[in-house]
């Protein structure tokens, strides 16, 4: 299996449409990247099917070893194999792990600044560029890109999945955290090219697992004849690296998703909590990675991941652990303690699923089921915050907390591919939402907003706007994505120039901004001069987003310290219609 | 996945509103020549196929039922127009307040413009208000 050099698929080739037909069903597989954790599954012609590694886990630890001139990951684990230690081989410094809190992001990014404290190599900069990660390979640091870490392990993944359904495979649905920037699923797609896999989709974790549900209560009303109104479900999803939340309205097979909010808080940040509050020294222990100091650092992670979820269950438990060179652990954590060290996180997720319910339009009282999973659902206080939060007792029983993601995914890959089933079970359809508000920089460095969080998809939205200097010929589009009130807050997803804007007095020129997301989440963005109209007026431009390939925080500066006055638009107040 | 000419054609008559709207003339430069819908001048009640006095449970088990038949995913190679037309209806008429105001704008527009012959009433609601 170490043989498995992934090879670099060009990104035209990923469509296939000139490849051979395939004489085997081309039924998408689902998979579910986890920070931690991956797996796969298919639909098997009757129900979606979980696929086990030769060492019979569903759940396959997301890693790539790099040794000398191999490179294995995580889903066969062939390179911990050989002494039983995977774990801690994972933690050597030769594995690269969490690549989905990497991908994607800019050095600025505080989940970068927060992977510095990994095993392996992490190197920033703190200007708005790509990081630099390397792996440990002989006592020499060698680089790599999370993208690259992605493709090896998707690779792999890939030829267990061949090897159990016995034809190729292609197309993949793949489920993503809520709070992922348009960037980083290009960045997924690029990994998925590389592995020779086409990301025919990529699912918001929680929707995958709305699909699910909304599956269930179709069999259910199938069975027993219900009256099939509406149910409202709220879905929260936290494993290692995201935390994501989400309102469906099911009813008929359709599910509907009112609200979607999503974090990159996870297990990861109450790992390093608890590790900075059992040895209060950490910071020190890993400025400058050694071997005896990545040592260290993995002793103390192992211990601190086991106590952890030894907590789950227990009311207190004993880390015990000596890290070398003097450094000793012993300390007794109980739940309080735990509470308390963690306490923002657990506001953060109070806040996502807050937000949700309100851009949801609804109370708690109007939800019929929680539905927690995740790794992280098995930690005590979350499920006592989140089932509060939405006042209920208990949550809903019917889901796997650790499958549900990779089973609606496979769903979707099913449907997608234009499966149906006898008995009705694919006959299904998710009405998705848009997690993040889509605009541009306007007034200098305020976000205007055209396509606006939790938009119902396909979606098609468009602002007027106008000159901010007389005879302005040129304006600058850029098109950000996110939270913020302010541009630079948001991630840059590109940018261009509408140029031949006829000699007016400022204010008098309309710029229309549409934007439009297809079904297929593609965002493409229109613009041009409205008014004045007539032949003297330049075209439209269509532009597919995200244009950037890297750097973006670093050319969102340059962008507005270049041309923000020169080239800034303003909103044109909505006229007021008769 | 939609075709790029496929979109843009979908597309810019939609974005652009309605011929008379301030937008048109620009669209129709830019746009190929389409047959116009003739479901653009219905009303929200007509898309979803409810009577005015529909219930909110009623319209929303009517969006449900036509989501299955134009929604992209749904109906292989139906363009996105038809269902954002679908949600935008939906949209106005679940929320009992966005609900009164659009039935509000109607009234007032009937009342304010009794239907000149050859010019086409303005359909700034189904554009712009959802």
């Amino acid at each position: 299996m170490s043989e498995h050099f992934y090879t670099v698929a060009s990104d035209s080739e990923t469509t296939g449409e000139d490849k051979p037909q395939p004489s085997f069903p081309d039924v998408a597989i689902g998979i579910d990247i986890g920070t931690s954790k991956c797996s796969v599954a298919v639909w098997n012609g009757n129900q979606v099917e979980l696929l086990k590694n030769t060492r019979n886990q569903k759940g396959m630890r997301s890693y790539v070893m790099f040794k000398d001139d191999t490179l294995s990951a995580g889903v066969t684990g062939a390179a911990a194999r050989e002494n039983g230690h995977e774990e801690r081989d994972i933690l050597s410094g030769s594995a690269i792990f969490n690549m989905k809190r990497l991908i994607g992001r800019m050095d600025t990014d505080e989940v970068v600044q927060a992977s510095k404290s990994l095993p392996f190599l992490v190197q920033t900069l703190g200007i708005g560029v790509r990081p630099f990660i390397a792996a440990l390979v002989n006592n020499m640091w060698r680089s790599t890109t999370p993208e690259e870490v992605l493709a090896i392990f998707l690779l792999e993944l890939k030829a267990l999945v061949e090897m159990h359904l016995k034809h190729p495979v292609r197309n993949a649905v793949l489920t993503i955290p809520v709070s992922f920037s348009r960037f980083q699923q290009t960045r997924i797609e690029r990994a998925c090219a590389m592995a020779g896999l086409h990301a025919l989709r990529l699912m918001p974790e929680p929707t995958a697992v709305a699909l699910l549900y909304a599956q269930q209560q179709q069999q259910l009303m199938h069975d027993n004849m219900g009256s099939g109104t509406e149910k409202i479900a709220l879905i929260f999803n936290m494993g290692a690296g995201y935390c994501d939340a989400a309102v469906a309205a099911t009813a008929g097979g359709v599910s509907q998703i009112r609200a979607l909010s999503g974090c990159t808080v996870g297990g990861e940040d109450i790992l390093q909590n608890i590790m900075r509050h059992v040895l209060p020294s950490f910071d020190n222990l890993y400025a400058g990675q050694t071997m005896d100091r990545i040592r260290s650092i993995g002793l103390l992670r192992i211990a601190t991941q086991d106590a952890i979820h030894k907590l789950a269950y227990q009311d207190n438990v004993e880390v015990n652990v000596d890290l070398g060179n003097g450094h000793k652990v012993s300390k007794v954590l109980d739940h309080p303690e735990f509470e308390q060290v963690n306490r923002a996180i657990f506001e953060k997720c109070e806040n996502i699923i807050n937000q949700c319910l309100i851009d949801a339009k609804l109370v708690p009282e109007d939800i019929n089921d929680v539905i927690l999973v995740g790794g992280c659902s098995k930690i005590p206080r979350i499920r006592s915050l989140v089932l509060g939060l939405c006042k209920k007792e208990i949550s809903y029983k019917n889901i796997d907390a650790l499958e549900a993601a990779v089973s609606g995914a496979a769903l979707e890959g099913a449907i997608a591919s234009g499966v149906t089933d006898p008995s009705g079970s694919l006959d299904l359809l998710t009405i998705q939402a848009t997690p993040m508000n889509l605009g541009i920089r306007a007034d200098s460095d305020i976000f205007a907003a055209i396509i606006p969080r939790n938009t119902t998809v396909p979606a098609r939205r468009d602002m007027l706007f106008t000159t901010t200097h007389d005879n302005q010929t040129e304006a600058l589009i850029a098109v950000y994505e996110g939270e913020g009130e302010r541009a630079e807050d948001n991630h840059l997803l590109g940018y261009f120039k509408i140029t031949g804007i006829p000699a007016a007095p400022k204010g008098t020129v309309e710029i229309s901004v549409c934007m439009d997301i297809d079904a297929s989440n593609v965002l493409r963005v229109f613009a041009g001069v409205v008014k004045p109209q007539g032949p003297a007026v330049p075209p439209f431009i269509e532009v597919r987003m995200p244009t950037l390939d890297d750097g973006h925080g670093w050319c969102g500066q340059a962008l507005a310290k270049t041309y923000g006055k020169t080239l800034d638009l303003a909103v044109l107040p909505k006229k007021l219609q008769p | 996945m939609a075709s790029f000419a496929a979109t843009a054609t979908a597309l810019l008559p939609g974005g652009c509103g309605a011929p008379g709207a301030r937008r048109g003339g620009r669209c129709a430069a830019s746009a190929v020549a389409l047959p116009r819908p003739a479901a653009r001048t219905q009303t929200h009640y007509e898309v979803l196929g409810v009577g005015a006095g529909a219930s909110t449970g009623e319209i929303r088990a009517a969006y449900r039922r036509l989501a299955r038949e134009v929604h992209p995913d749904a109906a292989a190679g139906s363009g996105d127009e038809g269902f954002i037309r679908l949600h935008a209806a939906y949209a106005a008429l679940a929320d009992p307040d966005e609900r009164a105001r659009y039935d509000r704008a109607v009234a007032f527009r009937r009342a304010a413009a009794p239907v000149a012959s050859g010019s086409r009433p303005r359909r700034w609601e189904t554009d712009q208000c959802w």
